[in-house]
Parts: structure tokens; C-alpha cells; sequence
């Protein structure tokens, strides 16, 4: 008669390293998905997460994105060009008084070192004057940012609502 | 000795259930009752639209923005479709959108605005008028409005842009006003909170 062998902590090792070996993949992959831009570009400034509102010819366009400066020294975005729009500024929304927004002109704005600028509805935007042809969702808007330290950086901006 | 302590413990849940009936009600308390003014206004089709007339019987949702904002203005006109969105597209429910710059803003160029939300439908409406019209509607619903500032092209146009209250109204079915939000920064759940009270 034979009695069900018992199954060693030791002959199952193998399989336990494989199924380690496989989750740690998993997570490897993953990680490097969510993570590349942040890891990898780890000098310079970059852009990302990107956005364009819709807009027809003649009219106003807002842009949003994150500049990151990773360089151990501040930088300065001294302003953004392109040829989508008869004048592109650097914008922000305020609250003029209580209740009452504006918006007004940043002439230039530092990108501190190891940071992050947020452009987001509400506060900072590229601020798109007289879009020169109907911008619509899909379509791409080019914009070169100039930097005191960096120089300039051209970026494609998605459009969507 | 039970029975009166009884009786008085009845008697404190009996005020306490009223009370809270009374404070319930009012949550909804009314602000201010549009019913005294009459705005004649035309919407982006070209239709006219009267202001609270046209608005009674269902709840509204009311938001005030100028075509050449493209950043705070977007943001109050978007928060407008993502209450209508979030809620599963109530047709029962008036979402407006009315502009105080009415010298640009066109029922046309409102038109072209709407679609580029996806909201050129029902119960979408977007309004403009003659300028007196537009001006009396945002006197009496607290909007205020003011040149910020101008700038020349370099076609030698020139541009403004104004500076305006944050607004979105939440108005009831009687054209009563039962709350008023910053329209940009108001969180789409609060909005949607308050109508499903309506
Ligand atoms: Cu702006």
C-alpha cells in the first residue's frame, strides 16, 4: 500500500521560484509602462500629459501639460511659439477679486530645479490667440517652447475637449 | 411615574421629528425668485428664448461664460455636460449656457461653441441677445462683467477679454434660486447632489 508521498518544502522550491520569477516580470513590466518617462529622461526638462482644446479659426485655445526641469539648476520658460495661432502667450487664471476671474500674461516663469509646473484648467495655459485654422479633436498643435538654459524644446500637443 | 416620562420622551421625538422635517425643507431654501423680471434672449438655433419663462417646470442648471475664454470659460461649459453625462443624460433638466459678450458671441458662433462640446442638442441651450437684454440678464442673476484688457494683433485688430464672475446657478422649477456655485471649481457631485434634490 502507498500512502500519499508528502510533498517536501524543498522539491517545491523550483516551482516557487518560477512563480516568484513570473509575478516579479509582471510587476517589472508594469512598473516600466507607468514609469519610463520619469525614469528614464532623467536629465533636461520634458513634457508630458499634453492637451489642446478644440477651437475654431479666429478664436482662443487653451494648452495644458506638465514641464518637468530634472537639471540641478532652475530654468526659465521665457516664452512658447507657434504657427497655429496668430499670437501664442503663456497665460494664467486668476481670481481678480472674489468671484471675479481674469485671466493675465506671464512674460516668463521659472521651472525650478528638480520640479515640476503644472499647466491645468483654472490656473496656467498656453494661451492660443486667433488659432489660424479650426483645431479639432485629433489633430495635433506644434508649439516650441524657449528656455533660458534649456533652449528650445518643440512639442506636439494632442487636441481634445 | 413610567407614564408621564413616557409621555414627555414621546413628546421630544415627536419635536425632534418635526424639527427635522423643517430643517430638511430647508436645504431647499430659496435665494432669490426670477419671476419678477422677463428677459427676451435667442438661443443658438436663432429661437427666441424668455428668461425664467421658457425655464419653468423643470430644474436648471445654469452656467455664463464669453466664447474667447478658452480656459475658465471651457472649464464652467464642460462642467455643464459632465453633470448631464455623469447624471445618465437627464432630458429633464434644462442645461444653459448664456454669454455676456454678446457683440461676438452670435447664435452662430454659440452654435459652432456647442458643438465643439457636443452639446449643440437638447437639453442643452446656449443664449445671447441684443446687448441691453444680455446686460439686464446678468444684472439680475448677479453675473458681473468687465473689459480686463485689450490687445493688438498683428493685423491691427483689437482683442479683449474680460474679467467675470464663476458662476453656475442651480435654479428650481418654480424659476426660484436655490444655490449658486463657483462654476469652474465646483465639484460635478456636489452639483448633481443638489439637483436629484429637486
Ligand atoms: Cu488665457
Amino acid at each position: 500500500m502507498k500512502r500519499p508521498e508528502k510533498i517536501s518544502p524543498v522539491r517545491l522550491l523550483p516551482a516557487i521560484l518560477l512563480f516568484l520569477a513570473v509575478i516579479l516580470v509582471g510587476c517589472g513590466a508594469g512598473d516600466e509602462s507607468e514609469e519610463q518617462p520619469a525614469a528614464i529622461d532623467g536629465e533636461g526638462i520634458s513634457v508630458e500629459g499634453s492637451w489642446v482644446r478644440p477651437a475654431r479659426a479666429g478664436r482662443m485655445s487653451a494648452g495644458y501639460f506638465l514641464i518637468t526641469n530634472f537639471e540641478d539648476v532652475d530654468d526659465t520658460l521665457t516664452g512658447i511659439s507657434s504657427g497655429a495661432a496668430e499670437l501664442t502667450e503663456i497665460h494664467e487664471s486668476y481670481e481678480r477679486e472674489e468671484g471675479m476671474m481674469g485671466m493675465r500674461e506671464v512674460p516668463e516663469l521659472t521651472i525650478p530645479a528638480q520640479s515640476t509646473v503644472t499647466f491645468e484648467p483654472g490656473g496656467l495655459h498656453i494661451m492660443f490667440i486667433q488659432v489660424s485654422q479650426s483645431i479639432e479633436e485629433g489633430d495635433q498643435v506644434e508649439v516650441t517652447l524657449h528656455f533660458a538654459n534649456y533652449g528650445d524644446l518643440a512639442v506636439e500637443l494632442p487636441v481634445r475637449q | 411615574m413610567i407614564f408621564p416620562t413616557f409621555k414627555v420622551f414621546l413628546s421630544k421625538i415627536f419635536v425632534l421629528l418635526f424639527l427635522s422635517t423643517v430643517f430638511t425643507g430647508c436645504e431647499n431654501e430659496v435665494k432669490d425668485d426670477f419671476n419678477d423680471v422677463s428677459i427676451d434672449l435667442v438661443d443658438q438655433n436663432g429661437d427666441p428664448f424668455n428668461f425664467p419663462a421658457d425655464l419653468k417646470g423643470q430644474p436648471v442648471l445654469m452656467g455664463f461664460v464669453y466664447i474667447n475664454c478658452p480656459d475658465i470659460c471651457s472649464f464652467i461649459t464642460a462642467n455643464l455636460y459632465k453633470v448631464y453625462s455623469e447624471m445618465g443624460e437627464p432630458e429633464d433638466i434644462h442645461f444653459i449656457v448664456a454669454t455676456f459678450d454678446p457683440e461676438r458671441d452670435t447664435p452662430e458662433e454659440l452654435k459652432h461653441y456647442a458643438s465643439m462640446f457636443n452639446m449643440d442638442q437638447p437639453p442643452f441651450r446656449f443664449l445671447t441677445g441684443s446687448p441691453d437684454q444680455v446686460d439686464a440678464l446678468m444684472e439680475r442673476v448677479g453675473v458681473r462683467t468687465d473689459v480686463s484688457y485689450t490687445k493688438e494683433t498683428d493685423d491691427g485688430e483689437e482683442l479683449y477679454f474680460m474679467n467675470h464672475s464663476d458662476k453656475i446657478l442651480l435654479i428650481d422649477q418654480n424659476a426660484q434660486l436655490i444655490f449658486d456655485y463657483g462654476g469652474s471649481m465646483t465639484p460635478t457631485n456636489i452639483l448633481i447632489e443638489d439637483l436629484e434634490k429637486l
